[in-house]
């Protein structure tokens, strides 16, 4: 009886615990990957122009600024994005042009544009794994990874911030891809990121994504700022969109090697 | 002298800043400021160079045009010279589906790295050999350049030099001085000049097309031969029956050129190749009955190369190929001439440190040249770069330079 009454008790201990930091999935939630997938089409406009101001910051909170302008197109079968980097003075006038599709069997195609060469050269698509502008950002963070990618479970749902979240763990289906896991919290009906943990290849806590404001724009939901803290550096990066147009009508003409060499 | 550049250098000045002061569109103006200092280590301890440069960038833009302006002066404290001119100075018009460019600028071609295959629009200053920074080895051409806009992702380009400019190299005296066999001979410099008219323009035309699956130009050209060719002449002696003098004329040729570039990805690896080829192109003859010295053959430049990335760190190679089509025996130049490159680069501590390695590798003459540096960034725009320049061999492009091996530094602040 008494063992009985112990186990009872462990059990509402438990249920109370599971209940403080977070709720069981109930079988009318979505599936996660309907949730990764609600993610990856919300809607942000068919384009946009923004200026990004990304502050690094180091361990001993010494700041380098980064500006960016940044055009984005979505094409419906794929999304095209230029920028030209505006800060430092030493990568100005440098260029990024990027095509991804939604077809996954098909690899996204990048071009640089360096003014020091004034040449336009394709890049490997495995460059996405490199960090953008000395950030805490990949330039596969920044863009968006097909659901298909990964293998995803829905863990819990969860309110942070005074919003209700899920919690979705991925796990990519490839070899050797930088990380090993991902969990993420999405904001329930509003499909935005609100935090996001990478783990490296050995299991390890790697960065934190961090969604600090975000808000609704012309009837899109849409971060406007990010922080990426890399803990294992303890290194962090601060994004920030200092201008910002949804539905911004930008020309097809943006997106070429023309606008690339001749820039802003 | 040095008192008449001095002159012109703050006249220059004042230009520049008069224009910024009273323009009701002010431009923007970036550029740097350099300390370059390079110590030689394969002959004692001499400096090879110690120059602080000045390069402004005057710019305007708005949507039917724009203008750049890019002034330069370099300081050579050795010898306390001054070199300064323009580096672009040029307008651009805007149209819907065209640009107009005119007057003084830098024009690439081309998908090669440090190599230059149909990159030959801009000649070559090469008075510091391969070392500069590749902005400052092309020299800006004066020129109307036209590009055109259609379909998806094609592009027509024009371009219209009127005044031929050549390569420049260093001059008897300096360590850069390319080694030639032409001791005792005397130097007729009167036909080296080509003379700016409508006749002797150069005229380039490209083609190019930016797709999902390729990248590729298309590319032709009546050109001047950057490269001087040296018509040699032997005069007798009537008495001895021996040559008595040597006499050499350089000359800038006429040649044909068509080539093209491309670029793909195939699983993660970028592909690149690039060919050129030259009609009428005259080659030094080691006959001395040659009629002046010199056989004139077709020739092919190309190359094929790969680009990929391995735990973050960058990998370039590239394989390139000079030959000489309808070889004759008599020509002073290998049949075929082959180089490799390597590049490598890397970054650490989020970019504030970056190291890199160019090798260029003479698989013909067996010498090489290895440029290992470092950057660090100090501050927003403040770098400082400690390299190295090593040549190896006793031949050929690198190995005449085997004692000209340095390293170096260089302080750079953007603004």
């Amino acid at each position: 009886m008494l063992q009985s009454l112990k186990i009872k008790s462990y059990l509402c201990a438990l249920l109370l615990l599971a209940t403080a930091a977070g709720k069981t999935v109930s079988a009318q939630e979505p599936s996660a990957l309907k949730i990764i997938e609600n993610v990856y089409n919300r809607d942000e406009g068919e384009s946009r122009i923004g200026k990004i101001r990304m502050t690094l910051i180091n361990n001993r909170d010494n700041k380098r600024i980064r500006e960016i302008q940044q055009y984005v197109k979505d094409y419906g079968d794929m999304d095209k994005i230029i920028m030209f980097f505006i800060t430092p003075a030493d990568v100005r006038n440098t260029s990024f042009l990027s095509w991804s599709y939604d077809d996954e069997s098909k690899v996204d195609n990048q071009w640089i544009y360096l003014p020091a060469l004034k040449k336009v050269k394709r890049i490997s698509s495995d460059s996405k794994k490199d960090y953008f502008m000395g950030s805490d950002f990949t330039y596969d963070d920044m863009g968006d990874r097909h659901p298909n990618a990964d293998n995803h479970k829905l863990l819990r749902t969860e309110t942070m911030n005074d919003e209700e979240c899920y919690v979705i763990e991925s796990i990519p289906k490839e070899r050797g891809y930088m990380y090993s896991k991902k969990v993420t919290w999405v904001i329930k009906d509003k499909w935005i990121e609100l935090k996001k943990t990478f783990y490296d290849e050995d299991g390890e806590l790697l960065k934190n994504l961090t969604s600090l404001e975000y808000s609704l724009i012309k009837g899109y939901w849409f971060v406007t700022h990010l922080e990426m803290h890399n803990v294992q550096k303890n290194h962090r990066t601060d994004m920030q969109f200092i201008e910002l147009e949804l539905d911004a009508g930008v020309d097809d003409n943006l997106f070429t090697e023309r606008m690339m060499s001749l820039g802003l | 002298m040095k008192n008449k550049y001095n002159k012109q250098l703050v006249l220059l000045v004042c230009t520049m800043l008069s224009i910024t002061a009273f323009s009701q569109n002010t431009p923007e103006i970036h550029g740097y400021v350099r300390n370059y200092t390079g110590v030689l280590t394969g002959q004692g301890t001499d400096y090879s160079i110690i120059q602080n440069t000045m390069n402004l960038s005057f710019e305007k833009k708005t949507p039917f045009m724009g203008f750049k302006l890019n002034p330069y002066v370099y300081h050579y404290a050795q010898d306390d010279d001054v070199d300064f001119g323009l580096r672009e100075a040029y307008i651009d018009l805007f149209f819907d589906h065209f640009d107009l460019r005119v007057g003084k600028q830098q024009i690439v071609w081309g998908k090669a790295d440090g190599v230059f295959i149909t990159d030959v629009v801009s000649p070559k200053d090469l008075r510091e050999f391969l070392l500069p920074d590749f902005e400052e080895i092309r020299i800006g051409i004066t020129s109307i350049k036209l590009n055109y806009y259609f379909g998806k992702d094609n592009a027509f380009e024009l371009v219209l030099a009127p005044e031929f400019e050549p390569t420049r190299y260093a001059e008897p005296g300096s360590i850069w001085f390319p080694k030639m066999s032409l001791q005792g001979a005397k130097i007729d410099m009167s036909e080296k000049k080509i003379t700016p008219s409508l006749k002797n323009s150069e005229v380039f035309l490209k083609f190019s097309k930016l797709s999902d699956f390729i990248d590729y130009e298309i590319m032709g050209g009546y050109m001047f031969d950057d490269d001087q060719s040296m018509h040699t002449r032997r005069y007798m002696n009537p008495q001895t029956q021996t040559p008595d003098s040597v006499v050499i004329t350089p000359r800038h040729h006429r040649l044909g050129l068509f080539g093209g570039s491309l670029g793909t990805e195939i699983k993660g690896v970028v592909l690149r190749s690039e060919a050129a080829f030259y009609t009428g192109k005259r080659f030094m003859s080691t006959n001395p009955m040659t009629p002046d010295g010199l056989i004139e053959k077709d020739y092919v430049h190309y190359l094929i190369g790969a680009d990929w990335i391995t735990r973050g760190i960058n990998f370039s190679v590239q394989f390139i190929q000079e030959a000489i089509l309808d070889y004759d025996s008599d020509i002073a130049k290998d049949k075929t001439t082959n180089t490799m490159t390597f590049i490598a680069n890397d970054s650490f501590f989020n970019d504030k440190l970056t190291a890199d390695v160019l090798a260029y590798w003479g698989l013909t003459n067996e010498d090489a040249l290895i440029r290992p540096r470092i950057t660090y960034e100090l501050y927003g725009g403040l770098n400082l770069t400690v390299g190295g320049n090593l040549f190896f061999g006793s031949k050929g492009m690198f190995g005449q330079f085997d004692k000209n091996d340095m390293v170096y530094f260089k302080l750079k602040y953007d603004f």
